[in-house]
C-alpha cells in the first residue's frame, strides 16, 4: 500500500521540520526539500511506467515520435520549475519562484514551436 | 523509501545538534565558534540535499528523456 506509506513519511518530515524550524529555519528548509525530492523519487518508477504505455501506444498508432517526445519533455520540465518554484516559495523568495516560472514557460514556448508549425502547415495544406 | 525516510532523520538530527552546539558554544562565550559550528552543520546538510537533488534530476531526465 503505497500511499500510507507516503503520507505517513510526509506527516513525519512535517513535523522534523516544524521542529527544526524554530531553531534552525535554513536547515528546516533543507529537511522539506529532501522530503520533497524522496516523496517524488518514491512515485517515479508509477510515472516511467505510464510514458512507457504512452510510447506503446504511439508507436502502435504510428504518432510521429518528435510529438511525443516534445510533450513530454514539456511535462517533465514544467515539473522541475514547479518543484524549484514551490521550495523558493517556502523560503520566503516569491519573486525568486516566478523568475523561475518564466524561465519555464519561455522553455515550454521554445519546445512547442515545432509542434504548431507543423499544425499550420497541415491546416494551410487542406486550406490553400 | 526506506532509505530517505533514514536520510531525513539524519539532516533532522544534524539540525538538532547544530542548534545545541550553537547554543552551548554561545553560553560559553565562543560566539565565533558558535557560528563556524552553524556552517559546518548546514554545509553536512547541503551536501546530503545536493547529492539526492543530483538523483532526482537524473531520473527525471532519464524518465522524461529530456536532454
Amino acid at each position: 500500500m503505497e500511499i500510507t506509506q507516503i503520507v505517513g513519511f510526509g506527516l513525519v518530515a512535517a513535523v522534523l521540520v516544524i521542529i527544526l524550524r524554530q531553531y534552525k529555519p535554513e536547515i528546516a528548509l533543507l529537511v522539506s526539500v529532501a522530503a520533497g525530492i524522496a516523496l517524488f523519487l518514491a512515485i517515479l518508477g508509477k510515472i516511467g511506467a505510464v510514458i512507457e504505455v504512452l510510447h506503446d501506444l504511439s508507436r502502435r498508432a504510428n504518432v510521429n515520435m518528435v510529438y511525443l517526445g516534445a510533450i513530454l519533455k514539456i511535462v517533465g520540465i514544467a515539473y522541475i520549475a514547479d518543484f524549484g518554484a514551490q521550495v523558493c516559495r517556502d523560503a520566503g523568495e516569491g519573486a525568486l519562484a516566478s523568475k523561475i516560472e518564466l524561465a519555464a514557460k519561455i522553455l515550454i514556448l521554445v519546445l512547442a514551436i515545432p509542434i504548431v508549425m507543423a499544425v499550420l502547415d497541415i491546416l494551410m495544406k487542406i486550406l490553400g | 523509501m526506506g532509505a530517505n525516510i533514514d536520510l531525513i532523520f539524519k539532516i533532522a538530527g544534524v539540525g538538532i545538534l547544530t542548534a545545541v552546539l550553537h547554543s552551548l558554544l554561545k553560553h560559553a562565550g565562543k560566539e565565533d565558534q558558535a557560528q563556524l559550528a552553524t556552517l559546518a552543520g548546514v554545509a553536512i546538510v547541503l551536501m546530503w540535499v545536493i547529492d539526492l537533488l543530483g538523483k532526482l534530476f537524473d531520473q527525471v531526465k532519464t524518465v522524461f528523456r529530456l536532454f
